[in-house]
C-alpha cells in the first residue's frame, strides 16, 4: 500500500517534470497555433499566403540573431553586443565597398571583423574571467564608437546592383523570400550542431554546471571563445540578410531595443537564463509567437505604444513561466539528498 | 571531559511532564523520495536530545522542518500542548525555536553586535547602545568576542558563539545545533559542552545533531536514531552505547557486512605510480608527502580542513600548488603540474568529487548522457559526431557494473536517489579509463544499500591494477576498504598505518593530536 502510494506520487512528479520542464517551447507553440487560428478567423487579411510569407520573412533576422543568443544563453552566458557586431561589421564593410572594394572581399571583411570581435569577447569572458553581461555591454559601446569612427554615417547604403550582396535579403526562390530559407538553414545547422555533436553536448554541460564540466575534463576556456565566435558568425549572417532586405546598414539599431527583442524571443521559447535548457526549437517557437503578434498588430493598426506594452507583458510572462518551470530554491536544489 | 559520568546521571525528564515540542508522524518527500517518513519526535524543556543517523538519514530535514526552513509534506507539530505550524523561519523564531546551522548563517561583513540583533533591528539604532547590549549579553554567556568586530574576521568557534548569543538574544526556548563541533578544536569542544549544560540549566531544550557518537552519548540526555528517514529508537543515553547506536544506525544485519574488517588479502606492491613530495598550497596544504602504488587502495583519514580534498584537487589540476617551494608531484616518475583538470584526465588521473550536487553531475541530463559526457571529454573518447550506439553501450556497461537503478534510465539524474546519483558520478569518471582514481568521500549522502556496491567497485579497481586513493572522514569506511591508511592533520600527513594494524582509536588519535 505504502509502496503503491510512493510510486504513484513519484510517477506524478515525473509526469509533471516531463510534460513541462523540457517543453516551454511546446506551450509557446500551442499558444502561437491558437493565435493563428484566432487571427485567421477574426482578422481579414491575416490568413493569406502572402501574409504568412511576409510574417516569416519579418522574423528571419530576429530568428538568426536569436539562434546566436540562444546558443550563448544555453552555455550560461549572454551577448549584449550581438546587434552591435552585426551593425558595426557591416557598416565598415559597406563603407569599404563605397570606397572601391569588391563585394566578395567586403563580405569576408565583415565576417572577419565579426569573428575577431567575438573572439575578443570570448577571451575576456574565458581568460580574464569578467562577467559576460558587462564584457558584452562594454563591447557594444566600443563597437558603436569604433564603427562610427571608421564609417561616420548613420546609414551606409549598399550598391544596388550587387546581386551577391543583396540576394540573401532581397532575393526570392519560387516566390518564397530567401531570408526564410536562410533562417531555416541556419536553424537546421544549429540544431544538428547542438544536438548531434560533442561540442554541442559540451555547451549544454557547461550551461548546466560549469564546475562539473571543468572537472569532467572539458576544456572550458577554448569552448567559451568558440561560443562567442559562433554568436558573432550568426550576427554576421543576420547582417547579411539585413543588408539585402533594407539595402543599407543603420548604426542606429545598436542604440535601439533590438537586442532586447532578441533576448525576448530566446527566453520566451524556453531557453532558461539558468543555462543548459532549451534548444533551437525554443528560438523558433519564440520567434513565431512574436512574429504572429506583431503581424496581427500591424494589420489591426495597433499603435506602437500598445505594441510595446504587450511585448513587455509577454516577456514578463515568459520569465515567470521560466521561474515556475525551473525553480531554484533550496528545496528543489536538495532533491535526492 | 571529567564530568562525563555526572552527565550520564543527569535526571532524565519524567515522562509525566508535557513535552515542550512534539512532532507527530512527520513526513517530507523530495521528488517522490522520502527524506523522512512518519517520524515521531518529542522534546522536553531542559533536556539535550541528540539526533544521530547516517548521512541522508533525515536528521537535517527533521530539524529544518522544526525550524520552519522547510515545510513538512505531512505531519503535525504540537508546541506547549497546542498544535502549531511553522510556515517560515520567522514563525519558528517567534515560537522561540532557533537553529544554529552547519554553514553559519551570519552576515560576514556585519559586526558581531549587528549580527546578534539581525532581524530585530529597531528603526534607529545607536551603535554605542548596540555594542554595549551585545557586550553585556556576550559577557553573561562568558564569551570572549568583541562585539564591534566584523564576523568575517572571527574564527569558526567565535562565529558559533555569536550564533548562540543570537539564539539567546532571541529568547530561544529550543536551540537546534547542526554538527556544532565539526569545526571546533578539542579545547573549544570542552568549552562548548560547558555552554550547552549552561543553557540546559536555564531550561532551554536543545536538539543536538552530530556524527560523533561519543559526543552525543556524553552530552545528551536522550538519543533518537534515524535510519533512512524513519525513527529507529528513542532512548535515554545511559541505556545506549556506541556499539548499539551503530547497530541502530545501519541496521543489525548490514552493520557487520558493511564495516566489518576486510580479511587481509595478500597484496603485492607493484610500481610506484603517484608521488607527492612536500606539496604546499597556501595555509591549507603544508609539505604534504605520500606515494601511491598500483594495485592498492590508500585511505586518507583526517578531520575536515586537514587538507585532504585540497591535495586531491591539486593532483587533479583543479587547484594549483604554490609556484615557489610548492613541492613536486610525480606521475610514474615524471613531474606534473596541471593547470586544468583536462590535462590530468588525459594523463589518466581521475577525481570523484565529494560534492556531487555542486560539481559532480549535469542535472538536466539523463543517466546515459551523464556517463557519455565523461567519455567524450577524454582524448580517446572524443569524436565530433555523437553516436547513440556507443553511448548506450557505454551506459549499459556501467549501469550493469555499478548496479545503477536501471528502471530510471530515462529520468533526469536529479530525480534519482542519492546513491544512484553517486554511482552515476562514479561511472562518469571511470568511463574515462583512468589509471589513478581518487575518491573523495565516496559514500557521503548515499543510502546504506548502495555503500557495498561502491566499496566493491573501489576494491575491484585496485584488483584491476589501478592506484586508488580514498579520502573519507568516516573511519570505519577507511578501515574497511584500504590496504594502507594515511592520516592527515593541518595540511600534513602525520601517520601511516597498514590496514591490518590500524584501529579507529589509533587513527583518531593521530588525526587530533
Amino acid at each position: 500500500m505504502a509502496i503503491d502510494a510512493t510510486t504513484r506520487r513519484f510517477g506524478n512528479v515525473q509526469l509533471r517534470a516531463r510534460s513541462f520542464a523540457a517543453n516551454q517551447e511546446r506551450i509557446v507553440f500551442l499558444i502561437t497555433a491558437a493565435l493563428i487560428v484566432l487571427f485567421g478567423i477574426g482578422l481579414p487579411g491575416f490568413a493569406t499566403v502572402d501574409n504568412f510569407l511576409n510574417l516569416l520573412r519579418s522574423i528571419s533576422i530576429l530568428g538568426i540573431l536569436g539562434l546566436g543568443m540562444g546558443l550563448i544563453v544555453i552555455s550560461r552566458g549572454i551577448d549584449l553586443s550581438e546587434v552591435a557586431i552585426m551593425a558595426g561589421s557591416w557598416s565598415i564593410a559597406l563603407i569599404e565597398i563605397q570606397q572601391g572594394m569588391g563585394a566578395a572581399p567586403a563580405i569576408m571583411l565583415a565576417l572577419c571583423l565579426a569573428v575577431v570581435i567575438g573572439c575578443i569577447n570570448g577571451v575576456m569572458v574565458a581568460f580574464v574571467e569578467a562577467p559576460p553581461l558587462f564584457v558584452t555591454l562594454a563591447a557594444g559601446f566600443v563597437i558603436y564608437g569604433a564603427a562610427f569612427w571608421f564609417a561616420p554615417a548613420w546609414v551606409v547604403y549598399a550598391p544596388k546592383e550587387s546581386r551577391a550582396l543583396l540576394f540573401l535579403g532581397a532575393g526570392q526562390i519560387g516566390g518564397v523570400p530567401v531570408p526564410i530559407f536562410v533562417f531555416a538553414a541556419a536553424a537546421t545547422v544549429a540544431h544538428l550542431f547542438l544536438s548531434r555533436t560533442s561540442i554541442g553536448r559540451f555547451i549544454y554541460a557547461q550551461g548546466d554546471n560549469p564546475d562539473a564540466a571543468r572537472l569532467a575534463g572539458i576544456a572550458l576556456r577554448p569552448l567559451i571563445v568558440f561560443e562567442y565566435a559562433l554568436v558573432a558568425v550568426l550576427a554576421w549572417l543576420a547582417g547579411y540578410v539585413w543588408v539585402g532586405t533594407t539595402g543599407s546598414m543603420q548604426m542606429a539599431i545598436t542604440q535601439g531595443t533590438m537586442i532586447f527583442d532578441v533576448i525576448l524571443v530566446v527566453v520566451l521559447g524556453g531557453i532558461s537564463l539558468v543555462g543548459g535548457r532549451g534548444g533551437v526549437f525554443s528560438v523558433v517557437a519564440g520567434c513565431m509567437l512574436i512574429g504572429v503578434l506583431l503581424n496581427a498588430f500591424t494589420i489591426m493598426d495597433v499603435n506602437s505604444e500598445v505594441q510595446n506594452i504587450i511585448r513587455g507583458f509577454v516577456l514578463l510572462a515568459a520569465i515567470i513561466l521560466d521561474n515556475w518551470l525551473h525553480p531554484r530554491d533550496e528545496e528543489t536544489a536538495r532533491q535526492g539528498d | 571531559m571529567t564530568d562525563a559520568s555526572t552527565m550520564q546521571g543527569a535526571t532524565p525528564p519524567e515522562t509525566a511532564r508535557e513535552p515542550l515540542l512534539r512532532v507527530v508522524k512527520g513526513s517530507k518527500t523530495y521528488g517522490g523520495v522520502h527524506a523522512i517518513e512518519d517520524v515521531d519526535f518529542d522534546l522536553y524543556a531542559g533536556e539535550v536530545h541528540a539526533l544521530v543517523g547516517e548521512n541522508g538519514a533525515g536528521k537535517s530535514t527533521l530539524c529544518k522542518a522544526i525550524a520552519g526552513a522547510i515545510n513538512l509534506s505531512a505531519g503535525d507539530f504540537i508546541l506547549d500542548g497546542r498544535p502549531a505550524n511553522f510556515e517560515q523561519p520567522r514563525d519558528a523564531l517567534a515560537a522561540g525555536i532557533c537553529m544554529v546551522y552547519q554553514e553559519t548563517s551570519l552576515v560576514p561583513t556585519m559586526t558581531a553586535a549587528q549580527n546578534i540583533e539581525l532581524g530585530n533591528e529597531k528603526l534607529l539604532t545607536r551603535f554605542r547602545t548596540l555594542n554595549i547590549q551585545a557586550q553585556q549579553l556576550l559577557q553573561s554567556l562568558n564569551f570572549h568576542v568583541d562585539p564591534a568586530t566584523p564576523v568575517g574576521l572571527l574564527g569558526a568557534a567565535k562565529k558559533q558563539m555569536v550564533e548562540i548569543a543570537r539564539a539567546v538574544y532571541n529568547k530561544a526556548r529550543i536551540i537546534i545545533f547542526d554538527e556544532p563541533t565539526a569545526t571546533l578544536t578539542p579545547e573549544e569542544i570542552v568549552h562548548f559542552f560547558h555552554l550547552i549544560r549552561d543553557l540546559r540549566a536555564r531550561g532551554v531544550a536543545i536538539i543536538y545533531i552530530s556524527h560523533a557518537l561519543e559526543e552525543s552519548l556524553q552530552i545528551a540526555d536522550r538519543i533518537t536514531v534515524l535510519r533512512d528517514g524513519r525513527r529507529v529508537i528513542t532512548a535515554p543515553s545511559s541505556e545506549l552505547s556506541r556499539a548499539s547506536l551503530v547497530q541502530h544506525m545501519v541496521g543489525r544485519e548490514v552493520a557487520q557486512a558493511l564495516y566489518g574488517r576486510r580479511e587481509k588479502t595478500e597484496h603485492i606492491r607493484r610500481e610506484k605510480v603517484l608521488t607527492v613530495e612536500n606539496v604546499t598550497m597556501g595555509m591549507t596544504v603544508k609539505n604534504m608527502s605520500f606515494s601511491v602504488y598500483a594495485g592498492e587502495v590508500v585511505g586518507i583519514a583526517g578531520l575536515i580542513g586537514s587538507g585532504r580534498t585540497e591535495i586531491a584537487k591539486i593532483i587533479f589540476g583543479a587547484l594549483k600548488r604554490n609556484l615557489i617551494n610548492g613541492g613536486t608531484i610525480r606521475l610514474k616518475g615524471r613531474p606534473i603540474r596541471y593547470r586544468v583538470p583536462k590535462q590530468a584526465i588525459d594523463d589518466g588521473i581521475a577525481y570523484i568529487t565529494e560534492d556531487r550536487k555542486a560539481n559532480g553531475f549535469f542535472e538536466t541530463m539523463i543517466v546515459d548522457d551523464n556517463i557519455y559526457i565523461g567519455h567524450l571529454a577524454t582524448k580517446k573518447g572524443w569524436r565530433f559526431l555523437l553516436s547513440r550506439a556507443s553511448k548506450s553501450k557505454l551506459a549499459n556497461y556501467w549501469v550493469d557494473r555499478l548496479k545503477i537503478g536501471a528502471l530510471q534510465r530515462k529520468a533526469r539524474i536529479i530525480e534519482l536517489s542519492g546513491g544512484n546519483q553517486q554511482k552515476v558520478v562514479v561511472a562518469k569518471v571511470l568511463a574515462q579509463d583512468p589509471s589513478v582514481v581518487i575518491f573523495d568521500e565516496p559514500t557521503r549522502g548515499v543510502d546504506v544499500g548502495t555503500i557495498p556496491h561502491i566499496h566493491a567497485e573501489i576494491r575491484r579497481l585496485a584488483e584491476e591494477g589501478k592506484a586508488v586513493v580514498v579520502i573519507s572522514s568516516y573511519l570505519p569506511e577507511v578501515l574497511s576498504v584500504s590496504d594502507r591508511i594515511l592520516v592527515a592533520r593541518l595540511g600534513r600527513i602525520v601517520a601511516e598505518f597498514d590496514a591490518a594494524e590500524a584501529t579507529q582509536d589509533k587513527l583518531l588519535y593521530a588525526a587530533i593530536h
